[in-house]
């Protein structure tokens, strides 16, 4: 009968890892949309609940640091030969093996959601974002291991768990936001861009608090002399400030850092073109003959764009978005179980714009591209409330204009229907108002 | 059972197991032991003395819970102060304490085999000697229910199979009998007896009929002092039917108290 | 009086107080200093109330619970008062905040949530006993704290951190109350307290 089994079965350790891996679950499985885009956002959603398992890590360990105490054991234990930091090895260990199975078996569940989906795996990326979580994980429940034993009441769980939510919480959005970067383990988590990632200085400076936090709570526990557990504190502070030297300093690494090989696009070996970025490289196949449907109502008019790309912008460099009208740029959805999400607005996506960017300072007309677009596809305008995703209130004098403007193209022979489609085409290139062309 | 070391066997060269010489101990502030000359070799001895005497204070000094303040103390032919390394003393040592702490959610095997382990014990000779312990106080029936679900007198000999799984040789037990039933008290002397073979063991308690029957020695402290030492028999032979008890032994204890009191008063 | 006074500290009130107290003053001054804002964030609010509820929830048994029950006090009304008593001394905290530059409110969100959390707590504790009985009552807090849900399904699943004029909300919470206190008053905090 080894120790570290007897603990496993009578410590707290069990218990707060069953609890972890039920929370952890529940909350991804709440909202698979969130995360069902790639291994990183399911990752980096995993990393903001860490809000929840990181206080209740925390607490576990004060509840089970607590025991000693508890039991009044102590007066026996110390005529033992074994020290204290023999007698603490076992349940620090339980603790700890039990939190990481617990994480591990998080993703494990939540990746047999992807696992068929999510084709581009970054390994490197991926299990440096995981890694550090556990390791947060364990950092938390040491502490709490420690600080139990050093304020052994009741209320030091609870009350340990509700500082835990606030330190964390308010640590991910502090000010300097690089501060927050290298000591909450909750920071970066809430992405952009599905190719968003956690710079990796970043990451290893958060191991470093977190190792340091570990240690703290280590020395806390099996310390014996109060110096010694006055000197506790002195990891964490060491480690946090050698965080803060390699923490990365700009706001963009900090708040929308890119996985490059993500965001690199991956396109159709044949004509038209079709491209997406390699994280959503899974719907390829669905996207390109949609896409291509819409590159065909848009080849109608001369000079038309011959490809369509995912949209792959990177945080802070928005004036670097290339003005290519030979391209047209969409977004892509993903759905809750990784697919493409909304096909139906694809061709829409495609064609609405007559596949010219969007450019500040020039003018747009809602309904007469409305008008000249639905022209293009063969169909009445209709609202955009149920087609385009995310829209759920516009003025409806945009469609009512836009079926005037239709009917009257209609009315009209196509080949000079399409001359005046081109024109509003020619004057959104030219940046020209588009009213009254049509 | 287990093998033994080289150094176990060579630890026999001392003339007492427990030796102490002007020994002082605090209790909080007070000091409960005050100029104490005790001597124990193998053998049961029974620790004798009314209450605030100063014995539970003694049994936690010769456990190495607490500190001596003045005086020597040897164990096992180890000075114990301030900067020894107490780890071969406790390793030898079984200590039964008065408050038996114990952790309610580990099993009666567990928590023994926990202590061997704290006991530092070789690993592989952990579970025998867990069983054989259970065994010898007779707790082999509910060896696997959890200490929260036994009476207080299963826990009492949960907590000597505890003190005994190293087979120590000192043996501290600081009232082993409360709780226990005249049944498993005459198991408990016959234990008692069968280990004072070979161990020094030092048994703190009230009853005077325990001390009387399973003890090859009788140390009797008043006030932090050693009153009187010697064999039951002797003890008994020091009352007559003048002084107060309802027994030999008892008559002879009142007897031996009241004679220190005297001569403390005078 | 002295017999209040002896009951109080049997259930180790003071100790619960001081902390409960304490830990409002530093929540209370961490807000004050770092936030501009007067109205303190309702996420905040609820985990403070969390706390707090935590806090007092270890004063629900006494140290014996069988030698307690063997007393012949009138014991439901004893336990229907304590609790009422806590509901009241656990609303007073964040209620003196309103006057002040940090506010934990408001008054009605404080009423909803002490009252319900508390009385989740109270059923907890005939349950699993005191000690462990703000473990389900802090988590649900923690979680709506930090994660509100909308709509009638999100409100009763996230209803201490709904605002304060959410009806569906207030049912759960009102419901929570009187099935706690009815509980508690009735079957007593569970009795495998002493050996724990």
């Amino acid at each position: 009968m080894s120790i570290v089994g007897i603990e496993l079965r009578r410590s707290a350790a069990v218990g707060a890892a069953l609890l972890a891996f039920a929370v952890g679950t529940v909350a991804l499985y709440a909202d698979t949309g969130r995360w069902a885009g790639g291994w990183i956002p399911m990752a980096l959603t995993l990393r903001e609940y860490t809000l929840l398992l990181w206080p209740l890590a925390l607490a576990a360990g004060a509840w089970q640091g607590r025991r000693e105490h508890r039991a009044k054991v102590g007066e026996l234990f110390v005529t033992t030969p074994r020290s204290r930091a023999g007698r603490m090895r076992p349940v620090l260990i339980a603790m700890a093996a039990t939190i990481v199975l617990a994480h591990l078996l998080v993703n494990v569940a939540a990746g047999v959601w992807i696992a068929g989906t999510a084709h581009y795996f970054p390994l490197a990326g991926f299990t440096v974002i995981t890694v550090v979580g556990t390791l947060s994980l364990v950092a938390a429940a040491w502490l709490g291991l420690g600080l139990g034993r050093l304020w052994p009441a009741l209320v030091t769980a609870p009350a340990l768990g509700v500082a835990g939510v606030l330190v964390i919480f308010y640590g991910a959005i502090m000010k300097p936001r690089w501060a927050g970067a290298a000591l909450s383990p909750v920071f970066g988590s809430g992405g952009f861009f599905r190719y968003q990632t956690i710079d990796s200085r970043v990451s290893a400076a958060l191991a470093i608090t977190m190792t340091g936090l570990a240690v703290t709570g280590l020395l806390l526990l099996v310390a014996g002399r109060p110096g010694l557990r006055a000197a506790a504190v002195l990891p964490v502070v060491v480690a946090a400030g050698l965080a803060f030297t390699i923490v990365p300093r700009d706001e963009a690494t900090l708040l929308g850092p890119s996985d490059q090989r993500a965001r690199e696009l991956v396109c159709t070996d044949d004509a038209p073109k079709v491209c997406v970025t390699r994280i959503d490289q899974n719907v390829l196949p669905a996207l390109t003959p949609l896409a291509r449907q819409g590159l065909a109502a848009l080849a109608k008019v001369p000079g038309g764009p011959t490809a369509v790309h995912e949209e792959n912008y990177e945080f802070g460099r928005w004036d670097e978005i290339p003005r290519d009208n030979s391209v047209v740029t969409v977004s892509v959805g993903i759905d809750d179980h990784g697919g493409l999400a909304n096909p139906d607005s694809v061709v829409h996506g495609v064609v609405s714009g007559l596949g010219v960017v969007y450019q500040e300072d020039c003018e747009r007309d809602g309904a007469v591209e409305r008008a000249a677009a639905y022209y293009l596809m063969g169909r009445r305008p209709v609202s955009d409330v149920g087609v385009v995703p995310g829209v759920i209130e516009e003025s409806p004098e945009i469609t009512t204009e836009a079926v005037k403007l239709w009917e009257r193209l209609q009315a009209l022979p196509s080949s000079e229907a399409l001359t005046r489609v081109a024109a509003v085409r020619q004057a959104l290139v030219d940046c020209k108002s588009p009213v009254g062309l049509l | 059972m287990r093998a033994v070391s080289e150094a176990e066997t060579a630890t026999t060269i001392h003339p007492w197991a427990v030796q102490a010489e002007a020994l002082q101990v605090k209790a909080g502030r007070h000091l409960a032991v005050d100029g104490l000359d005790l001597a124990l070799g193998t053998g049961v001895h029974g620790l004798l003395g009314p209450n605030g005497a100063g014995k539970t204070t003694l049994m936690r000094a010769l456990a190495t819970v607490l500190k001596p303040a003045g005086g020597q103390l040897t164990l096992l032919g180890q000075p114990v102060d301030g900067r020894a390394d107490l780890r071969s003393v406790r390793r030898a040592l079984g200590y039964l304490p008065q408050h038996f702490g114990f952790y309610p959610r580990f099993t009666v095997r567990e928590f023994v085999s926990y202590m061997a382990w704290l006991k530092e014990m070789p690993k592989a000779a952990i579970p025998a000697a867990t069983q054989r312990a259970i065994d010898r106080v007779g707790l082999a029936a509910k060896a696997d229910a959890r200490l929260k679900t036994l009476s207080g007198g299963m826990l009492r000999r949960a907590g000597i199979a505890q003190a005994i799984v190293n087979d120590p040789q000192v043996l501290l037990l600081d009232e082993p009998t409360v709780g226990l039933d005249p049944e498993q008290r005459l198991d408990f002397r016959e234990l008692l007896r069968d280990i004072g073979t070979d161990a020094c063991v030092l048994v703190s308690t009230h009853l005077v009929e325990d001390v009387a029957a399973a003890c090859t020695e009788v140390v009797l402290v008043n006030e932090g002092r050693l009153v009187w030492q010697g064999t039951p028999t002797q003890l008994t032979a020091q009352g007559d039917a003048s002084h107060a008890g309802d027994s030999a032994a008892e008559r002879g204890y009142s007897a031996i108290l009241r004679r220190s009191r005297a001569e403390a008063a005078r | 009086m002295i017999y209040i006074q002896l009951y109080l500290r049997s259930r180790r009130v003071p100790l619960a107080l001081a902390v409960a107290a304490g830990a409002a003053v530093v929540l209370w001054t961490l807000w004050l200093t770092l936030s501009t804002e007067s109205r303190v964030a309702t996420s905040m609010v609820v985990l403070t109330v969390g706390l707090l509820v935590s806090a007092v929830s270890t004063t629900l048994a006494a140290p014996d619970e069988n030698l307690d029950r063997t007393a012949s006090r009138r014991w439901p009304w004893w336990r229907a008062a304590h609790l009422l008593a806590a509901v009241a001394v656990v609303m007073l905290i964040p209620l003196a905040t309103l006057m002040t530059g940090a506010q934990f409110g408001p008054a009605t969100l404080l009423l909803r949530d002490v009252a319900g959390l508390f009385g989740l707590t109270a059923l907890a504790a005939t349950v699993v006993g005191a000690a462990r009985s703000w473990f389900v009552p802090l988590g649900w807090a923690v979680i709506a704290a930090l994660f509100p849900q909308p709509g009638l399904w999100g409100a009763l699943a996230t209803w201490p951190s709904q605002p304060h004029g959410n009806r569906p909300a207030a049912v759960v919470a009102a419901a929570f109350a009187v099935a706690g206190l009815v509980t508690y008053a009735l079957a007593g905090p569970a009795r495998r307290e002493p050996a724990e």
